[in-house]
């Protein structure tokens, strides 16, 4: 339900999150959970039955509290939409999610900053998936044209025995500016977790990746994967790590980092550590140009090196 | 028509292609046929213009042009295309994208599902992706529909029953058809007799060179006769070697 008073700032942030791919009518659902931010305002709001949906203004932005109770199955997705319209400014949100035992939900977040010149971004999600209960949270973002949106999103999840965790970042449809993405996932017992980020950077863009699995239960399991678009004069530094902590737990880490042409800089670094020696871990990592041969299969039916390449991205960023 | 004039191709100075002469008529199938290792596939990477094998001496004529210096994306606008002997998976991308290339080629759904029922595929394929999930026969099919989707005026395919059960060769033969009555010059390059049998004409090709051409009974039993024992298999072709006698 939007408050009437934000009428004109939520058609404002609407629009940039139907441009993200997002369902605007979805907001006024009376069925769906929804939570919209601007700037330091929860200016819209909605829940259900079984979820529990606290909010606070802080001086730059918003801290949130999502409680779903044990056993709930939430049908709809939950729909976040952060967002901020002026140039300048920073924004911080504080996420608590915390499902219960046995609970499924899936959360469709949406963060567009259209016009951020010199604007920053902090975000820090804790996450507590309770035991056997499923989670997905799929971040899109959307910056401002002209690269000048830093982000920092920082997501603690702990997966309880039994429970299933996936987290997807994706920014892969405008300029990045400068983004910081730390995600982070403590796996118990027979917990398991894929972790995954998607970024797309265009001129000077700059990104730095750092994933890390802790699989600290028994026969626990995770995937971290970072997929990168480099092109133009763009940075990009990836960590990815996994750490084998108890018996029967398996990880992957995997990195692929495609550049074009010859001006950007891009580098992966990845580590596993052991520390059970019935752990098991695996990692593969690739930079380089765009695949030959995909490139010529799609050429040698009239497509132009250009269009082969934005639609084998494309295709890889999804 | 295609014409091929003296290609010669040389990799760590072996002559992969030796002064390989050959030409291709519209509205006909060739066959070129020949052991592993002649030299079948870098010839279809050299008509298609590959990065990697435009250094070949000799010419490549299409429809009274030069295309030499052509590179793959101008000599497939000009109607040229290759279905690979092993097709390249995609991450990412469905059978339908794939087949529009990316909406490019604006299809009806009439159009895609008819040219999936010729490569024995139906249009639940459309929601497929083009990656692993797909089995080595699926994957050569959806690549033989997206060639004819392409509407080509020389098409090469390059062992075009690689993946595919012996029980497709009807499927194959569809295919054909199909790209014969577009009136694309068709060339499928393969070491299987049945396959070469589907041609109107064929090569024989050895060493790089082609060594026979004729009716594709004619040339299959050449092939049984010369090659099948053949001790050169994989050698270079040097000047003056046995194949020259
Ligand atoms: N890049 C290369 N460098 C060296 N030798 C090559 C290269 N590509 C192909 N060859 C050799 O050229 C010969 C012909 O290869 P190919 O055209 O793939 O044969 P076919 O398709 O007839 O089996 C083979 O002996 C192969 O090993
Ligand atoms: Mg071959």
């Amino acid at each position: 339900m939007i408050n009437s008073n934000f009428e004109r700032e939520f058609t404002a942030i609407a629009k940039e999150y139907e441009k993200s791919g997002g369902n605007v009518s979805d907001f006024l659902r009376k069925d769906i959970v929804s939570i919209i931010v601007s700037g330091n305002k929860v200016i819209g709001r909605n829940t259900v039955d079984g979820v529990h949906v606290k909010a606070k203004e802080l001086d730059n932005g918003v801290e949130i509290w999502l409680e779903i109770d044990d056993g709930t199955v939430i049908e709809n997705p939950i729909h976040l939409c952060t967002g901020y319209l002026k140039p300048e400014g920073t924004q911080e949100v504080l996420i608590h999610n915390h499902l219960g035992d046995h609970t499924k939900a899936k959360f469709i977040s949406h963060c567009v900053f259209p016009s951020g010149v010199n604007f920053t971004h902090s975000m820090v999600a804790d996450t507590d998936v309770g035991k056997y209960s499923e989670m997905l949270y799929e971040d899109t973002h959307m910056h401002s044209k002209d690269g000048g949106v830093t982000v920092k999103a920082t997501y603690n999840t702990i997966v309880r025995e039994g429970g299933s965790f996936q987290n997807l970042f994706y920014l892969t449809k405008t300029r990045v500016g400068k983004l910081f993405v730390k995600m982070s996932v403590d796996l118990q017992k027979n917990a398991s977790a894929h972790i995954e980020s998607k970024v797309y950077e265009r001129e000077d863009d700059y990104l730095e990746i750092d994933e890390q699995l802790f699989l600290n239960g028994e026969g626990s399991s995770g995937i971290a994967k970072t997929t990168v678009f480099a092109t133009d004069r763009s940075k990009a530094k990836i960590i990815n790590k996994a750490y084998g902590n108890a018996a029967y737990s398996k990880g992957h880490i995997e990195c692929n980092e495609i550049i074009k042409g010859d001006s950007v800089e891009v580098g992966t670094v990845p580590e596993l550590y052991v520390r059970n020696e019935k752990a098991e871990l695996t990692h593969e990592a690739s930079i380089g140009r765009v695949n030959v041969k995909q490139m010529e299969t799609l050429m040698s039916k009239g497509l132009t090196e250009e269009e082969a390449t934005d639609m084998i991205v494309r295709g890889m960023l999804r | 028509m295609l014409e091929v004039r003296e290609i010669k191709l040389v990799r760590d100075e072996r002559k992969i292609l030796n002064t390989l002469t050959a030409t291709f008529e519209s509205g006909r199938v060739y066959a070129i046929l020949g052991n592993n290792g002649v030299g079948k596939s870098t010839l279809s990477y050299v008509l298609m213009g590959l990065e990697s094998h435009r250094d070949y001496e000799g010419k490549v004529i299409f429809d009274g042009e030069e295309i030499d210096l052509l590179s793959v994306s101008e000599r497939a606008r000009k109607g040229i295309t290759l279905g690979w002997q092993e097709p390249v998976r995609f991450e990412g991308l469905t059978v339908k994208e794939y087949l529009t290339l990316g909406g490019k080629l604006r299809l009806s759904k009439e159009e895609l599902n008819e040219t999936l029922s010729i490569v024995g595929l139906n249009n639940e394929y459309l929601d497929r992706l083009v990656d692993e999930s797909l089995s080595g026969g699926e994957r050569k099919r959806v690549e033989l529909a997206s060639i004819i989707l392409v509407n080509p005026k020389v098409t090469i395919l390059d062992e075009p029953d690689s993946g595919i059960d012996i029980m497709s060769m009807e499927m194959i033969e569809r295919v054909l058809e199909r790209l014969r009555d577009k009136g694309s010059i068709v060339i499928i390059i393969t070491h299987r007799e049945e396959i070469a049998r589907m041609a109107d004409e064929a090569y024989l090709l050895c060493g790089g060179r082609i060594l026979a051409s004729g009716e594709p009974e004619e040339i299959v039993n050449f092939y049984r006769k010369l090659c099948d024992n053949c001790q050169h298999i994989n050698e270079p072709i040097t000047e003056g070697g046995r194949v020259d006698d």
